[in-house]
């Protein structure tokens, strides 16, 4: 078989050590024997065993005519009903023991078109004058639409006088009506005829296609903002409701967040972490969804908070918190999730939130002060990949982490951005002065 | 507000019909105030699941060749069966009767096979609990992780995780069944907060004993200690507080820097 050839050729073992489900319950079905209507080598290429789901079935596809047919193909004229002159057409025909077939042009059937109702003299006079359209203008609208099928962007062009779309699908619409009101012989058979039902409203018209070509045209910047205001309604609207249905009204939102994170208001006086208040709702927000499931896994209630704590920031920001807990040696989820635990984890991550802030903070303030100055004090912006702590086995217990920090100068692991190396010792300075 | 409607109620009542007003009036007060106090309490019950597999040697066949048991224990190898009222394991399509329904303790499941596959755990509570069942998968693992080394007869391949299941919001009679368990971290109930007495009868003494302190695959178990991740988080958290403390000096130096060339540069 073709497919122990291939194994043995790339030295690949015999048996399988891991197979998935599907593999499972094929080892007896490997069939040995090929289908018909292929050649073996074509069916090899599949691996040798049937696809999960026939694409075509195996049988059509060497199927060939019934031996006792004659078939020749012949040269004959073109009958169609959709044409209406004389014009003769020729192209080959299928013909089957000489009997050449009968049906219609088999394309015919596609040659539809639209009922143009016609109004005489009497009726134009009776119901159909308008101020602003003439009786001519009227007919030679009415001579198009019948030309054009109702196509009225094509109709407008070849319009004689200069009208809008919106205006020749209007007039084209009341006349019809008026007519099918003049005409009808009973009021029900008019309710149902679908001009009447949904009549054509030209400013209507005007609107909906002023706002499409709004939205067509809006600028990726607006999107994404849009998209935002969005987002936040929701939040906002979710936290709303979940507050209401979960806590007590006279609750305010931080309590919740206090009982989370006991331990990180003893550390820092001004504390570290400094989310804006639309995290903080997103923090509320995921409390009140795990509450309500009324059991969870701890794991997955962790996985809800750091999600929260994400939303409001770039993938781009997200790898960066990961890398930096990476290369603090911390796990990226907990092998132990207990509560404490994951309590500390979220901290931390939101600590790594306000670090990397920070970090931004500081770019900006550097440029801006190189830019007053003569250029002492080059400082370029952070390439992405730069690191704060660069994964060296930190001790527990924190020997002065700080001193380390500052006596790192080798780039480490930081080979592809040369530009940290240089930058540590002249931060140091700017900090000296 | 209640205590005045209900003190009204007092006055006009019949004296006779005094203790009902009294006892109503009561309750009022602790269910008012129990819904206070439950908002922040919550169970948790510490569990491992995975699996252990022992490679059959010269018994394996080729359809045969590991015999592994698929598991979840209480973390401290206590008693989870005064939660958990059943454990159902999805096994692959393949093993008769692929859906296995554990009712008691040990919930574990042991079989014999050549494949690994996902297996979907669903942990039923006992009414009281939770009507909702919990999800759980496992991947079972039957080879080691070096593809190349030999196996070996002696040494199994055991997986664990560790995770806990919470209930953020446990019910009177849950809580009050429950109260000094070992299987799970009872939350410190606040001062003045007495929970009634548990209703069943304790019948340890009749069933069976549903921890797995002396399982037989016991030697094999991992010991699960936040103590380790602690440390880390700790000493992660104390470096990048650090940090943090210095890039804010820093932040304030430039500050005052930018304003002196500022007010230096202007002509």
């Amino acid at each position: 078989m073709g497919g122990t050839d291939a194994k043995d050729i790339l030295g690949l073992p015999k048996t399988p050590l891991s197979l998935t489900q599907e593999k499972k319950s094929r080892p007896q079905k490997e069939s040995h024997r090929k289908p018909d209507g292929i050649s073996r080598e074509v069916y090899a290429l599949t691996g040798g065993v049937a696809p999960l789901m026939p694409s075509i079935d195996v049988t059509h596809l060497k199927r060939r005519p019934p031996p006792d047919e004659k078939v020749a193909w012949q040269w004959l004229p073109v009958k169609s009903s959709a044409r209406n002159d004389d014009l003769q057409l020729y192209h080959w025909v299928r013909v089957v023991n000489d009997v050449p077939p009968s049906a219609d042009y088999s394309f015919a059937k596609y040659n539809k078109s639209v009922d143009v109702l016609k109004y005489t003299d009497d009726e134009y006079e009776n119901h159909l004058t308008d101020p602003v359209w003439t009786k001519e203008e009227t007919d030679q609208l009415f001579e198009l639409c019948e030309r054009f099928d109702l196509r009225f962007t094509v109709i407008a062009d070849r319009f004689p006088l200069s009208r809008t779309v919106e205006e020749l699908k209007d007039r084209y619409y009341s006349v019809t009506r008026a007519l099918l009101r003049a005409t009808a012989q009973s009021p029900s058979e008019l309710a149902n005829h679908p001009l009447m039902k949904e009549p054509y409203d030209m400013t209507r018209d005007r609107e909906r296609k002023r706002a499409l070509s709004m939205v067509l045209s809006q600028s990726r910047h607006q999107e994404k903002k849009d998209a935002e205001i969005l987002a936040e309604a929701k939040r906002i609207t979710e936290m709303r409701l979940a507050a209401r249905r979960a806590a007590e009204p006279d609750v305010p939102a931080n309590e919740n967040i206090g009982s989370v994170s006991p331990s990180s208001n003893s550390q820092l006086p001004a504390t570290a972490v400094a989310p804006s208040t639309l995290t903080m709702a997103d923090y509320t927000s995921t409390l009140a969804s795990l509450r309500m499931l009324h059991v969870y896994l701890r794991t997955y209630g962790l996985e809800q908070m750091v999600q929260a704590a994400s939303s409001a920031v770039g993938l781009r920001t997200i790898k960066r918190v990961e890398q930096t807990l990476q290369d603090l040696g911390v796990n990226l989820k907990p092998k132990v999730p207990t509560k404490t635990v994951c309590d500390e984890h979220l901290e931390l991550r939101k600590e790594i939130l306000t670090l990397l802030n920070l970090q931004k903070q500081l770019q900006y303030k550097e440029s801006e002060g190189s830019s007053h100055r003569e250029g002492t004090y080059a400082a370029m912006p952070d390439t992405p990949k730069d690191r704060v702590f660069a994964s060296e086995p930190f001790s527990f217990g924190g020997e002065r982490p700080i001193k380390k920090e500052q006596k790192r100068k080798g780039p480490g692991r930081q080979s592809d951005t040369p530009s940290p190396a240089h930058k540590r010792p002249r931060k140091m300075k700017a900090s000296d002065l | 507000m209640t205590s005045n409607s209900s003190s009204k109620k007092q006055a006009q009542d019949p004296p006779e019909s005094s203790e009902p007003t009294l006892k109503s009036l009561r309750t009022k007060m602790t269910k008012s105030d129990e819904k206070k106090k439950l908002k922040d309490i919550e169970i948790s019950v510490p569990l491992v699941y995975g699996n252990i597999a022992f490679w059959l040697g010269k018994k394996a066949s080729e359809y045969q060749s590991h015999k592994w048991a698929v598991y979840v224990r209480g973390a401290t190898n206590e008693d989870i069966s005064v939660v958990i009222k059943k454990v159902v394991f999805q096994l692959h399509s393949s093993f008769n009767n692929p859906t296995r329904v554990i009712e008691e303790p040990p919930f574990e499941v042991s079989e014999s096979g050549w494949g690994e596959f996902e297996i979907a755990i669903t942990l039923h509570f006992h009414s009281d609990v939770c009507d909702k069942p919990l999800s759980l998968y496992h991947h079972l693992k039957l080879y080691p992780e070096d593809e190349s080394g030999p196996l070996t007869m002696k040494k199994p391949v055991v997986v664990e995780h560790y995770d806990e299941i919470v209930f953020p919001d446990p019910s009177e009679s849950f809580l009050a069944r429950v109260q000094n368990h070992p299987a799970l971290t009872f939350p410190r109930l606040p001062s003045g907060y007495n929970l009634p007495a548990p209703m069943q009868v304790d019948d340890n003494g009749k069933k069976k004993r549903g921890d797995t302190k002396d399982h037989s695959l016991g030697q094999w178990f991992t010991s699960f200690s936040e103590a380790d991740e602690l440390l880390q988080l700790a000493a992660a958290r104390q470096q990048v507080q650090a940090h943090i403390a210095k890039l804010r000096r820093q932040i304030s130096l430039l500050e005052g820097q930018n304003q002196t060339i500022k007010t230096g540069s202007d002509p």
